[in-house]
């Protein structure tokens, strides 16, 4: 079981890398706040659930958000089998792993600068 | 994800950890290239310096504006015209440049009073234009002329004149990357906040990091004009130089060469509050996602998707019918900076080409990231590659075509390798739907042109063939297809004009009356039509 997810995980990962931008910033507290908020977003509308958009920075999560979710939706029919507290724990460990791989296992030695 | 040595490097030892082969079930945190480093010392680096960053690729785009280096002819003139980056005001930043001159002499007694006479002179000889950029190089920066406080001397005179000073010399920066940065933040400080613009829709953005090569920024603003959206400012392609000072208006800043621009987004974001939206012109599927995006981010989504369907109905055809002719052909992505990772994942994806390296001459690591991510196992990538490098990595990896700026690809002519042009463009432009068949019909003439045919025979010494004719692009290009793909009723070859431009500069765009209310939270797929 932990395998399977540790897989799906994976597939979800590999389709952020290879296409979205976002979770590429170039400091590494850009990148949390990006990570952090696409990705709960992302959770939200794939459980259906309400999503905040009360700042233009809100809007602008959540439309990357949305277009995650569609993708997954689309690429991924396991995911239609899941229930709400499955897709969060997934969601949650997809974000625990593209936080290692773009901010706390990065080898980006830019990261820790304190200016743009 | 083990590093590359290259053969040739070898007595460089610290070159190793410019280069890595992505290799498989390994990831960024495995290995990454180093990058935006100062050169090594015999490298013999191919990267611009950071003038040229500042000037030439930020700054000139800007059209209505005279572009002054402050420094010898050489620094101007050898960097002039090295970009297509035209304009609708008949290409005036293009047709003229500009240089102080400055020669031995000015290094001894100083600059200053020469540079106030070149201005005026200038302003005089162009007394329709009333805004002025002035670029400092080595020479005048290490003698220390005060640009600053000249050109406030002029603008007292002048009062309707306005003049922005670049202090980005050439040895400011690794490379010209440290120009970009230097432009960003000096706008940012010295020029946003300084219009009030007269805003004409409820959706406005900026548009970054756009350049206009060929046309892009027309091609790009045709689909937001469509969309209902006013572009407030281009950051700096085909822009204005006070549609550009009134950046803050703007509800959404969309950021499409984060390499070069991201900087002054950034610290839109940060003083202003607006977003940054990071998007993909380059390809049918990451075009068609941005423009949603763009429409979700305004509730007009459904705007976007009209266009998306009728521009994809229109040119995926051609785009098909070269994805055919070019499956399985090995390029190197050599760009400068943003296009490995623009066009690491779309060309395969969409035109059927197998990305065998990437490079970037003054990328950074987060490009890096972005460029590894998207291509495929075992391609090789490289950060600052000097010539022999890339001579050995075309001798090792047999590419069928480069992508690359006019140096390398002049190299890659003469081993016989063809090259596309990827910052200029060979004949663009290549974003939006039409652009993106335009690129493929490039890399299609450019893989099958009958010349390799002659190019590749030294007719010194190899046999001249005398049993067969001479092959046509096309007896090439389709000798392993079958009827399934040579007579498929649906695909067809590339059917635009030669000037894609003209029309849109003409075209009459809809007016729409009341803005729709912003999309919902819930439900939020059917928004995107899920």
């Amino acid at each position: 079981m932990e395998n399977l997810m540790k897989e799906q995980i994976e597939q979800l990962l590999d389709y952020i890398m290879k296409n979205c931008l976002w979770q590429f910033h170039s400091r590494a507290w850009d990148r949390e706040k990006q990570n952090e908020n696409i990705l709960q977003k992302t959770m939200q509308v794939l459980c259906d659930e309400p999503v905040a958009l009360e700042t233009p920075a809100d809007r602008c999560y959540w439309v990357d958000a949305i277009c995650l979710a569609k993708a997954y939706q689309s690429r991924f029919p396991w995911l239609s089998q899941m229930g709400k507290p499955e897709i969060k724990l997934l969601m949650q460990g997809l974000k625990d792993r593209l936080d290692y791989l773009t901010i706390k296992g990065s080898l980006n030695l830019e990261l820790t600068d304190q200016h743009y | 994800m083990p590093y590359h040595e290259f053969k040739c490097s070898v007595c460089i030892p610290e070159r190793k950890k410019h280069a890595v082969v992505k290799g498989p079930g390994e990831t960024l945190a495995d290995a990454l290239p180093l990058g935006y480093m100062n050169t090594i010392p015999g490298t013999i680096s191919e990267r611009g310096c950071a003038y040229c960053g500042a000037k030439h690729v930020i700054g000139t785009p800007m059209k209505d504006v005279i572009h002054l280096s402050h420094g010898p002819v050489g620094c101007t003139y050898d960097t002039w015209q090295t970009k297509r980056y035209i304009s609708d005001n008949d290409n005036f930043q293009l047709k003229y440049t500009y240089a102080t001159d400055m020669k031995e002499k000015h290094v001894i007694f100083g600059a200053e009073k020469m540079l106030k006479k070149n201005i005026l002179e200038a302003f005089k000889a162009f007394p329709k234009i009333k805004r002025m950029s002035i670029y400092q190089t080595c020479a005048s920066a290490l003698i220390g002329d005060d640009i600053e406080a000249i050109a406030r001397d002029v603008m007292a005179e002048l009062p309707d004149v306005d003049i922005f000073v670049c202090n980005s010399p050439g040895f400011r920066g690794p490379s010209q990357s440290g120009g970009h940065h230097t432009i960003n933040i000096a706008w940012m400080k010295d020029k946003v906040g300084q219009v009030e613009p007269k805003i004409t829709s409820p959706h406005v953005i900026n548009y970054v990091g756009e350049y206009n090569i060929q046309g892009d920024q027309e091609v790009m603003v045709d689909y937001f004009k469509r969309m209902g959206i006013q572009v407030l400012s281009t950051f700096t392609g085909n822009g204005s130089y006070d549609e550009l000072r009134s950046m803050h208006r703007a509800h959404l800043n969309v950021l499409e060469c984060a390499r070069s621009a991201e900087y002054i987004c950034n610290e839109l974001r940060v003083r202003y509050g607006i977003p940054r939206l990071d998007i993909d012109g380059f390809g049918f599927k990451p075009l068609s996602e941005s423009l949603l995006k763009i429409g979700l981010f305004f509730g007009i989504e459904d705007r976007a998707r009209a266009i998306i369907e009728e521009e994809t109905a229109r040119w995926k055809p051609e785009l098909d019918w070269y994805k055919e002719r070019l499956r399985g052909k090995r390029v190197c992505l050599w760009p400068g900076g943003s296009k490995l990772w623009h066009w690491a994942h779309v060309i395969h994806e969409e035109m059927g080409v197998e990305v065998v390296s990437v490079y970037t001459k003054f990328g950074h690591q987060g490009d890096m990231e972005k460029g590894i991510s998207r291509c495929e196992e075992g391609a090789l990538a490289i950060d600052d590659p000097n010539e022999l490098e890339g001579i050995e990595a075309m001798e090792t990896l047999k590419p069928d075509i480069i992508f690359t700026g006019k140096r390398p690809g002049e190299v890659a002519k003469k081993m016989r390798v063809p090259y596309l042009n990827a910052h200029a463009y060979h004949n663009g432009p290549y974003k939006g739907f039409e652009g993106w068949v335009r690129f493929a019909r490039d890399i299609y003439n450019g893989i099958y042109s009958p010349i390799h045919q002659l190019a590749t025979v030294d007719i010194s010494q190899d046999e001249i063939p005398a049993d067969r004719g001479f092959l046509t692009q096309r007896l090439i290009s389709d000798e392993k297809l079958g009827p399934e793909i040579t007579a498929a009723p649906g695909l067809r070859q590339y059917t635009g004009k030669y000037d894609n431009l003209a029309e849109l500069r003409q075209r009459k765009y809809p007016v729409f009356d009341a803005p729709p209310a912003p999309a919902e939270a819930k439900p939020a797929l059917e928004a995107v039509g899920a």
